[in-house]
């Protein structure tokens, strides 16, 4: 028997570490440790899986349980040389917090083992599972012998059912029940299966099991054995697992050897042994009854049930079948008291769950927890959330026959039924965690291709059907998709569901189920728009930044220009779809480049800083640039507002021949692309002259003139064929809390029309607050500190990552001196004198997740604390004000405007922010497009205002595959830049521009 | 036990523990459309046509497989359950070829009948069909896999009926096809070609070759004299083709039939029947009194010979070595009747009308050419002559009854009753016996060797021989029989084995459907046409004592070792 030494070094050897190479880091550990003759006091052992596999090869040293990760065989010298040596952690090699970013040494300070609870997986990644001495060490066989001496089977079978434990295989049926109707069935040759056919994508708790803790199966089998009167078991298992295959037939030769298994077990009389059987990896011989077929050396098909194995089973004889995880619960179980496991979980699902976490998530691996932890805090706390700042879309669980989870559902309890309560199931564990990336409907046929290729093709619906499915997925994601198609797959699913023979046919369409019942808008878009909001099917867009690009900007033809130096050329393919080439250069918050395949080298495209190369190029040499006008066609629209949505209508319709008049309340146009921005992020220069090119058009542009204020709407109405409104999000939302009408209270939207204005408000010296954490509300702090503010902090009541202001200008905006709290929300705003003192803020937290999958902040138990300051800019949401309208309140309340802009009200149209609220510059231009569409189309027009693109797409040059940066604009010094408004991104030279440009993987050429 | 009671549609019932839904709504008289469902022998619910409504449970379920239970409240016409069969129908029809009018089960398959009954008139889902190539590599059976439902009722047939599992699932899912091992052709394989799956197959993805072609030229060609015989079986089954009641006797009708297709002569099987008694007979009478290999076998069932040949090479010297009645017909047809009737033999073309798919490899077996030509030109199943009489729109049923041409038209009782399992059997003792005792039989029916049980076994007291004798049909059975002969617990002298359950009645050449009912009718009607006559011994046939008179001399002799007696061929299994 091993003990422990003074130091026990522990190496992960799951199938996965194995993978990365944890063999030859044990190899290089085992001979350092005895180059230092420490072999007396260090023992190295070889584990199963710890479950970060994504971190492998992993290690623990113990006694203090130091965790590292990612362990080359080059870092074990040191290792060896600092920690066993010296004492001293090498931390480099730790876990390193996503959230904080400090380094976290043991185990148990790390959000992913902390938050588990193993019962199931309690000695994996703690015992070699290659020898019964330490399982035995951990209690092992211990149940099994206290089975045999103390309970009578019966009283085993009690056990098992007040335990409460439910088959962890996917289907959720008590195993005490199962256990007891094979105790009464008749006859005395009875059987025990353990189902190790785990075939989940994703799923492979059941290996790990095998491959970690190969005995705890073993044992249980036993006591089954022993409470249902059975001699014999079989272990099935797929031949893809030749580690567990391999450590389970070791197993089951030391449980011999120690008189584990075989005669008079323990004395009492009672005989079990074990076999292995070998699958071929049929998902289908993971349902019981093909399963039995399959043992019994039959073609793997499910027969119809009733009888169930546990009454006539393998050989016809009654059969428990049991999961592998399942059965590594009934040790603990007997060992530990029923009420014990009865007292994890939830009042239906007791006990724990192991679950596979794989896909979008930081933390891939195994995990265990009790049964009814919260969705989000599987992903977000042990997962630790969604890679690379993308969003949380969905989390797929229960493989192929489960179904989505939307982000809106992410407080739900992961236990069988608030999971079906949801659409889809438990299952076998398997968590997928999807981004924003992710298509629904290609992820549907992803499901639905495996189950057809898994079909046994014994009964019709599920072998015709789930082809028939796959195919119509196929179609919509070719863009083949037609009127009906929506439909036809709902009668699918259910007839595939209500007649299918077994549960692989049963469950076969949830994945279509589920994802047509939360991302329905998913397929309309790919059927009726042809369109692929994720950019994921390929056949329906040029590229992913294109198709990701609200203004549907031909993005690889325009930098294919400037790789060839026609950079007027790039202008005018960006200026075709996008009138405002200058201001999206500088502004833009460019959705295109999370798209960027090349990211998935190394970094994205950066397509922004091109496109201002490009815009910056065009609007200094407009006599490369043509332009062509329309004829008059006599048709007259009113817009209201010349902020981007505005103006980029103005500007097709115009180009369509439409007289065409926009009115502003501001002296100047530009809407908050000319008041919300402050001139370093963009010059007034540029931009005007991008409203210039407008106007040149021949679009009027009424300035100092407030519809319904100045001049009465009928009059603009009457005036007008068509009238767009697109007066944006003026109107600031209150705090409403106490002291927000105290002097020195302002809304950040106010502030910065001041500053853009030139009407600097005097805050030298003084020291600035700011509640929020967008755009408006950085932009606000940055002026404060180029207005010479003493210190300029924002509160915000989330963390940073949950900040919906762009990372650049948080960086930049810190980099300048700018204070970011987090956590922390204001109740009161306190004056002196009628003017601001000061503020008192609430410590808050992260609490429950709300409908968008962000966490809502809740306040913290603890008391509020105060902050002095003489200056408060509030920016939290904003809305529009169109009551100059009759009944356009209404229709916007009740969010009754179109996709195409049209409000219902006859002639009357309306987008950009004051529909979306505040958004961004390229989104308000694809709202003025849409509206140049519908508005063209209801004075008769053919609603065309672009023309295609004439072009071939064709590589000019060598697709650059090797790994290269993306090139950094200059940007000026922190300590220049504080004192001035000038311009803080620099543009790139030409050279910088061509090798960027060179970069671009042209994912719009199609072989 | 006590009995389960249900409710089906509302109508109380009570059956016994273990029945299905199907069968107890069976005993109510209501119908539940079946399609992969075999009695007994295929019971898989695998194509989900009979489901029907059970309350409380989560899905519809098919009644085939389902046990009742107490309580349990069935509807078997629900709204969903009517939905649910058009569905599981229509996802068939989508992976269907839809070649009806051309297809040979037109307007006798059941997945069209189906369809028409179930009202299903689109088919929506649409999508890529299941390709694999024909299989028409034997002179018996076509295989069509793309016309396959997957019911896989065949393969039911073929491996717990006959044993031999010359068909099987390969792959899976989608790609699912029946098929040899390895997408071999039949012709690689131990398939026995006895037509058993067409029999039972839904709609044409197993099939008889049509060899009407050929008959239909040799009719039109004035050159040719084209003689016909007609199987002891098929003058009890002809008449389903045309609605008449399984088992109908239209022996006559077929003759008449047979003329105005325009045959030469029309001529009986049962005449070499009562030939094969004659030698058999003598054969076995010789191995029992000079120390022959006993048992031995019957080896008029080309299926069992082909099985045999397959699976116990080694127990060949059995066999009888007379040839089949059908193939000593096409060697008498082609020598003694051509010089009886002064024709060229080269211009005699033999066609059999038999109830038989392997009957087709028979006739071409390179062996049975011994009049100097081959024997038999062609062999046209009992389905391939209804065709031919509906293209020729031969109103079947108003026809007369006319008689068969002599001299090879000329039988006895005991010749018809080589139609049903234990005829040949019944016909050889009766003969034997007078042969060996001198004494005439009072009581000829062998009763105890009648009838569809799987083996039947009768010893008969011949004089002083008391003779062990043994009856099995079914190439499952024969199998066991085979098992018990090798093993030595079982000692027989003489053993009929029909390749096809029933015997030749249920031969896989048959009018569709065959089943159990039927067989038992057409038995039925076999017996009826052997007490019809008035000779019913075959020795007693007149004109096969001329024939031994004018051509073969005696049983046993030179001529009827050369003409009527064969030798077989050990073959591999793969």
């Amino acid at each position: 028997m091993s003990t422990y030494k003074k130091m026990n070094i522990l190496v992960c050897s799951g199938a996965g570490c194995i993978s990365s190479g944890c063999k030859d880091v044990y190899q290089t550990l085992h001979e350092h440790i005895g180059n230092q003759g420490l072999l007396e006091e260090v023992r190295v052992t070889q584990t199963g899986c710890m479950g970060p596999c994504d971190m492998g090869p992993v290690i623990i040293v113990y006694p203090d349980g130091v965790f590292y990760r990612r362990v080359k065989t080059e870092d074990v010298l040191e290792i060896v040389v600092e920690h066993v040596l010296k004492g001293r952690v090498v931390q480099r090699l730790t876990y390193r917090s996503p959230e904080t970013g400090d380094y976290l040494t043991s185990q148990q300070d790390i959000n992913f083992f902390k938050q588990q609870t193993r019962v199931a997986l309690r000695n994996c990644g703690q015992i070699n599972p290659e020898r019964i001495e330490e399982y035995i060490n951990n209690k092992g066989y211990c149940a099994l012998g206290k089975a045999l001496k103390d309970m009578k089977p019966q009283e085993v079978i009690q056990a098992v059912k007040d335990a409460g434990l439910r088959g962890r295989g996917g289907a959720g049926f008590s195993t005490g029940m199962k256990w007891q109707f094979s105790a009464g069935a008749p006859g005395p040759v009875k059987y025990v299966v353990c189902n190790a056919d785990e075939g989940d994508p994703g799923a492979f708790m059941d290996r790990s099991i095998l491959e970690g803790d190969p005995h705890s199966v073993l044992e249980a089998m036993a006591i089954c054995g022993y409470a249902v009167g059975a001699q014999k078991g079989y272990v099935y298992v797929r031949a893809e697992y030749p580690l567990a295959v391999e450590r389970l037939g070791i197993a089951i030769d030391q449980a011999r050897r120690f008189g584990m298994l075989g005669e008079n077990i323990f004395g009492a009389g009672f005989s079990f042994d074990v076999e292995i059987r070998v699958g071929a990896g049929a998902f289908v011989c993971g349902e019981e009854t093909a399963l039995l077929a399959s043992i019994e050396g039959r073609r793997g098909e499910p027969r119809p049930r009733p009888p169930f194995p546990a009454v006539q089973g393998l050989y016809g004889k009654p059969t428990v079948i049991n999961n592998v995880e399942t059965w590594a619960c009934i040790p603990p179980i007997l060992l530990q008291g029923p009420e014990w496991f009865a007292s994890l979980g939830t009042e239906k699902s007791k006990g724990t769950k192991v679950f596979a976490l794989a896909g979008k998530v930081v933390n891939t691996g195994l995990i265990e927890v009790p049964m009814g932890t919260p969705l989000g805090e599987i992903i977000f706390d042990i997962g630790g959330g969604v890679p690379h700042g993308k969003h949380f879309k969905a989390v797929q669980t229960g493989g192929p026959s489960g179904g989505c989870v939307p982000a809106r559902y992410l407080n739900t309890p992961a236990d069988y039924e608030s999971l079906s309560g949801l659409g889809t199931i438990m299952g076998s564990g398997g968590m997928i965690v999807m981004d924003e990336d992710t298509c629904m409907v290609d992820l549907a046929k992803y499901f639905l291709e495996f189950v057809q290729d898994e079909s046994c093709g014994k009964c019709v619906p599920c072998r015709v059907g789930a082809k028939r499915m796959l195919e119509l997925l196929e179609r919509i994601t070719r863009g083949e998709g037609q009127p009906g198609d929506i439909e036809l797959l709902e009668e699918l699913c259910h007839g595939i569901k209500s007649l299918s023979l077994c549960g692989l046919g049963q469950t076969a369409p949830n994945p279509v189920l589920s994802t047509l019942r939360y991302f329905r808008k998913e397929y309309e878009e790919h059927i009726y728009h042809k369109h692929c909001p994720s950019s994921v099917c390929a056949g329906l867009f040029i590229s992913p930044c294109q198709n990701t690009c609200p203004a549907n900007v031909d993005v690889p033809i325009y930098i294919d220009r400037i790789r060839n130096q026609d950079f007027a050329g790039a202008y005018q393919i960006i200026k075709r779809e996008n009138p405002f080439p200058v201001v999206c250069g500088r502004v833009c918050h460019s959705p295109c480049e999370t798209r960027c395949r090349r990211g998935l080298l190394d970094e994205p495209l950066a397509i922004r800083r091109l496109k201002k190369y490009a815009a910056d190029y065009g609007v200094t040499h407009q006599d490369e640039i043509t332009y062509t006008k329309s004829k008059d066609n006599g048709k007259r629209v009113s817009i209201i507002g010349a902020g981007p949505a505005g103006l980029t209508a103005a500007y097709y319709l115009r180009r369509k021949g439409y007289q065409t008049t926009v009115y502003d309340a501001a002296p100047v146009p530009g809407g908050m692309m000319a008041l919300g921005i402050p001139d370093f992020r963009l010059p007034k220069g540029p931009l005007f002259a991008e409203v210039n090119d407008i106007a040149n058009l021949g679009v009027k542009i009424v300035l100092n003139t407030k519809v319904g204020k100045d001049i009465p709407f009928e009059q603009v109405r009457s005036a007008s064929d068509a009238v767009f409104i697109a007066v944006g999000a003026q109107h600031d939302h209150k705090l409403n809390i106490p002291g927000e009408d105290l002097k020195g209270y302002m809304s950040g939207v106010d502030f910065l029309r001041d500053v853009n204005l030139g009407r600097f408000p005097a805050i030298s010296g003084k020291s600035v607050t700011l509640v929020g954490g967008g755009n408006v509300t950085i932009d606000a702090a940055r002026c404060a500190v180029r207005l010479g503010a003493s210190e300029v902090n924002i509160y915000y009541r989330r963390t940073r990552q949950h900040m919906p202001a762009m990372e650049e200008e948080i960086e930049q905006a810190l980099a300048e001196g700018v204070r970011i709290n987090y956590l922390v929300s204001p109740t009161e705003i306190l004056g002196e004198n009628g003017a601001v003192t000061g503020m008192v803020l609430q410590p808050m937290k992260l609490g429950p997740f709300g409908d968008m999958g962000r966490r809502r902040s809740v306040p913290l138990d603890e008391p509020p604390s105060t902050v002095k300051c003489d200056l408060v800019i509030v920016s939290i949401s904003r809305s529009a004000e169109v009551g100059f309208v009759d009944g356009l309140e209404e229709v916007l309340r009740s969010s009754k405007v179109a996709k195409d802009t049209s409000t219902g009200i006859e002639g009357i149209f309306t987008g950009g922010d004051c529909v979306l609220g505040p958004a961004t510059v390229v989104e308000a231009i694809a709202a003025g497009k849409s509206a140049a569409v519908a508005i063209d189309r209801y004075l008769g027009g053919t609603g065309q205002i672009v023309e295609p693109l004439d072009v071939e797409r064709k590589y000019t040059g060598p697709v650059i595959e090797e790994e290269r940066s993306r090139m950094r604009a200059p940007t000026l010094p922190p300590e220049a830049r504080i004192e001035n408004f000038t311009e803080v991104e620099q543009t790139y030279s030409k050279e910088a521009a061509v090798y960027e440009a060179q970069r671009c993987l042209r994912c719009d050429v199609r072989d | 036990m006590s009995k389960v009671n249900l409710t089906i549609n509302g109508l109380p019932v009570a059956v016994e523990p273990g029945t299905t839904i199907l069968e107890a709504a069976g005993q109510l008289n209501i119908h539940i459309p079946t399609l992969c469902y075999l009695k007994e022998i295929n019971e898989i619910g695998a194509c989900r046509v009979c489901v029907v409504e059970v309350e409380g449970a989560r899905t519809l379920q098919a009644s085939c497989v389902t046990p009742v239970s107490e309580g349990m409240m069935v509807k078997t016409a629900s709204t969903a359950v009517l939905a649910g069969r058009r569905f599981s129908v229509e996802l068939i029809l989508s992976n269907h070829p839809m070649e009806c009018p051309t297809c040979v089960r037109n307007l006798n398959c059941e997945l069209q009948t189906l369809a028409g009954e179930l009202g299903i008139r689109e088919v929506r889902f649409k999508g890529e069909i299941t390709s694999y190539p024909r299989d028409d590599s034997t002179p018996s059976l076509i295989r069509e896999p793309n016309k396959c439902i997957l019911c896989r009722r065949c393969m039911a047939v073929c491996e717990k009926v006959q044993g031999v599992k010359a068909i099987s699932l390969q792959f899976r899912g989608f790609n699912t096809v029946i098929a040899p091992g390895f997408l071999n052709n039949l012709d690689m394989i131990d398939c026995v070609l006895c037509g058993q799956c067409a029999l039972v197959c839904p709609t044409s993805a197993i099939s008889e070759r049509d060899d009407t072609g050929k008959v239909w030229s040799a009719l039109a060609d004035p050159d040719v004299h084209v003689v016909v015989q007609t199987a002891p079986a098929t003058r009890v089954s002809i008449g389903e083709m045309f609605g008449l009641e399984p088992g109908s006797i239209i022996t006559g009708k077929m003759v008449a039939a047979l003329r105005r297709l325009g045959f030469d002569a029309v001529f009986d099987t049962d005449f070499t029947a009562d030939l094969t008694i004659l030698e058999e007979g003598s054969e076995l009478i010789k191995r029992l009194t000079e120390g022959g290999v006993l048992p031995m076998l019957t080896s008029c069932s080309p299926g069992w010979i082909k099985y045999i040949e397959h699976f116990y090479p080694d127990m060949l010297p059995h066999l009888s070595t007379c040839k089949s009645p059908q193939q000593m017909f096409g060697a008498l047809a082609k020598t003694y009747y051509a010089q009886k009737a002064g024709i060229d033999p080269s211009k005699i073309f033999v066609v059999s009308i038999m109830p038989c798919t392997a009957k087709k490899f028979e006739a071409q077996r390179p062996e049975m050419n011994d009049s100097g030509y081959q024997d038999v030109d062609v062999v046209l199943t009992s389905r391939e002559l209804g065709r031919m009489l509906k293209q020729a729109s031969i109103d079947f049923v108003s026809l007369p009854e006319e008689d068969y041409d002599p001299p090879l038209g000329i039988s006895t009782g005991a010749g018809a009753i080589f139609g049903a399992t234990g005829g040949v059997m019944e016909a050889a003792l009766r003969t034997a016996y007078e042969i060996i005792t001198g004494q005439t039989l009072e009581n000829i029916e062998f009763k105890a060797l009648r009838g569809l049980e799987g083996i039947k076994t009768a010893s008969v007291m011949v004089g002083d021989l008391k003779v062990k004798v043994a009856v099995s049909h079914g190439l499952e059975n024969a199998r066991k029989i085979m098992k018990a002969v090798k093993s030595g617990l079982e000692s027989f002298h003489f053993i009929e084995v029909m390749c096809c359950p029933g015997g030749c009645i249920g031969g896989g050449g048959q009018p569709i459907p065959t089943n159990k009912e039927i067989r038992e009718k057409r038995i039925k009607g076999i017996y009826l046409a052997d007490e019809l006559m008035t000779l019913r011994k075959s020795h007693e046939n007149p004109a096969v004592k001329v024939l031994y008179d004018e051509f073969l001399s005696k049983p046993l002799g030179e001529v009827s070792h050369h003409l009527l007696h064969t030798t077989y061929t050990p073959r591999d299994r793969f």
